[in-house]
């Protein structure tokens, strides 16, 4: 799998297909004498923030700690969470209403 | 005759959310300026938008996949970011001279200004997409757009000199006031080539969950709903160009456009005007303000649809409210309707490339659209899109400023 | 055995030099494959051929560029201690 091409922004959705949010970014672990792995997804402005310029992290975590409905700024799926992964979504084994996701709706 | 609804109710829309604040202004102001001799830019404009509506729908049908969602997941958040900014400032800026639009019809109708309607309408916009579906948007959006058809009536009432209007149907030098003349060029064409009328489109075929048996109606509502749009938009400025270019009445408000209809339509032509502008605006603020929703929640990922109850996707509806109330508290401050449309118009024509180069890349993408993608013709068409694309983006600016706007 | 996490879009467009701190490219793509249920990434995609094919393959194939592959870097040899100046290990 092509890690940046297939599976960062992609669209996560749940086990009914219900949209959960986006790959915003991708943590790993790096290990000595092994190939790093893939820890897990994670989702948020904050992590947004961050890819588009490392000083707007500290500014978006700055406004969320103010304004946000969310529970934490950033929300990270562990990798063994992941089903699937095709060219339309990224499933995950949880369902929606369970996660940050839904902190709006609710 | 699922799909016998569909073409209709896509003709239609397509009418129904292609005439707004936009063409009315630009093609009244051509027309009373120049006659028919920006006929051709009317033409050019309507083939682009036939071809880039028309990939955006087989994008969506094919891929199963709207712009924004294509955009992000192949160009990345931080490459995208800059475009989503801009469309987004494009999308309120839009919002804002559509309601603006509405509430100036109301004025000419009650006399009562428009800063005072212009909260009152915002929120009954705004009432209208939280109660309503998809379906009935796209029905009522349709149906009461057709009464834009007077300028058409209008104009045939007119008869026109039929060697003229085939002569402004080819590109002309203008004999005087040559920043106006183009300045009125590029309003047509950002008139036309509006962002949120592809992404409304590609949305809207995922709304109504087209897959791809549905590519040969896509291409027959592409290719007439934009027609017939445009017959409308022609239909103005032939009838601004046979009363208003003879008295030598320039638009620089629209109350003067206000009077095109008073030669063909004796004792309503004026509230005939009015009520057109105010459903045409209506249509498409509805169109803009789902374009913006559908634009930001599939860039972030989130639940959207229209049809959803608000409750469901707290967040799609969020961003319809907050951008239907800043505009309309824009227009309550008392900005000139006209004017912001024109600034509104040369921002979109200055967008194009950022609207056109994703095309040129996406729709080569085999993993997105199989053997759907664009051939070496649509590839040239494309091509040749984006370097007009770029010739506005470098004159929009320039223009508005010598043009005086 | 250590470990310590980082982000693998931090990674993106970061320029990757050799031991003499000449510039190798950017990294612009990984692969990764399961391994032991986990997903391990097995090769960096660095230099301008890389950025060609995350974004924009698909236009290649008119010009006839699409035969130019990426160049790939193992695991094992780029050093990413410092995720912000990826080293390439000879």
């Amino acid at each position: 799998m092509h890690v940046i091409r297939e599976l960062l922004d992609m669209q996560i959705v749940d086990r009914d297909d219900e949209h959960v949010g986006r790959v915003d970014g991708i943590v790993a672990e790096l290990r000595n004498g092994e190939p790093p792995v893939v820890v897990s997804l994670e989702l948020g402005f904050v992590t947004i923030a961050r890819r588009i310029h490392r000083g707007l992290e500290a500014v978006a975590e700055r406004m969320h700690k103010r304004w946000s409905v969310r529970r934490s700024a950033r929300y990270r799926i562990p990798w063994s969470d992941v089903m699937e992964v095709n060219t339309h979504h990224v499933r995950i084994d949880v369902r929606a209403e369970e996660t940050v996701a839904f902190d709006w709706e609710r | 005759m699922k799909k016998g609804l569909q073409l209709a109710l896509g003709i239609l829309t397509a009418i129904g959310g292609f005439f707004d604040i936009g063409n009315l202004v630009t093609a009244s102001q051509a027309g009373a300026k120049f006659r028919f001799q920006l006929l051709w830019a009317l033409l050019l404009g309507t083939i682009i938008v036939i071809l880039l509506v028309e990939m955006s729908g087989r994008l969506a049908a094919v891929s199963k996949k709207t712009i924004p969602e294509v955009a992000r997941e192949h160009f990345g958040v931080r490459v995208w970011f800059g475009p989503f900014v801009i469309l987004v400032l494009v999308h309120l800026m839009t919002i804002a001279a559509e309601i603006g639009g509405i509430a100036f019809a109301l004025q000419l109708l009650t006399g009562i200004s428009f800063q005072l309607w212009a909260l009152p309408v915002g929120i009954l916009v705004w009432l209208f997409l939280w109660r309503s579906t998809f379906s009935a948007i796209e029905f009522s959006t349709a149906s009461l757009g057709l009464i834009t058809l007077c300028f058409v009536v209008a104009a045939v009432w007119h008869h026109p000199p039929r060697s003229d209007l085939l002569a402004g149907l080819l590109p002309s030098l203008p004999s005087d006031d040559g920043a106006k003349y183009w300045l009125y060029a590029v309003g047509i064409l950002g008139a036309l080539i509006a962002p949120y009328m592809f992404y409304f489109y590609s949305s809207g075929a995922i709304e109504d969950e087209w897959d791809r048996t549905y590519l040969g109606i896509n291409r027959i509502v592409s290719v007439t709903g934009m027609s017939f749009g445009a017959l409308i938009t022609a239909g103005l400025i032939v009838v601004a160009g046979m009363v208003l270019f003879p008295k030598g009445i320039a638009v620089d408000s629209v109350n003067q456009a206000a009077f095109v209809l008073t030669e063909a339509f004796p004792f309503w032509g004026f509230a005939l005007f009015a009520v057109s502008m105010g459903i045409a605006c209506l249509g498409a603020v509805l169109e803009v303000s789902l374009s913006l929703a559908y634009t930001v929640s599939q860039t972030f990922g989130w639940r959207w649809g229209e049809s959803l109850e608000p409750k469901q996707d707290a967040r799609f509806a969020l961003v319809y409210t907050v951008g239907i109330l800043a505009a309309s508290l824009l227009m309550t401050l008392g900005i000139d309707p006209l004017r912001l449309t024109i600034y509104t118009m040369a921002l979109n024509a200055m967008m194009l490339p950022v609207v056109s180069i994703p095309f040129l890349l996406l729709m080569n993408d085999g993993h997105l659209l199989h053997e759907h993608g664009n051939g070496i013709l649509g590839n040239l068409a494309t091509g040749v899109i984006v370097l007009i694309s770029c010739v506005l983006f470098a004159v929009s600016i320039p223009l508005v400023l010598l043009g005086g706007g | 055995m250590t470990t310590r996490r980082f982000r693998l879009d931090d990674l993106v467009g970061r320029m990757v030099r050799d031991a003499e701190g000449r510039s190798v490219g950017r990294i612009y793509d990984m692969r990764a494959e399961e391994r032991n249920g986990e997903l391990a990434i097995v090769e960096y995609h660095v230099g301008s051929a890389a950025l060609l094919e995350r974004v924009g393959l698909s236009m290649l194939r008119l010009i006839g560029l699409h035969r130019i592959t990426p160049c790939k870097v193992p695991w094992d040899r780029l050093d990413i201690s410092d995720p912000d100046h990826p080293v390439l290990r000879s």
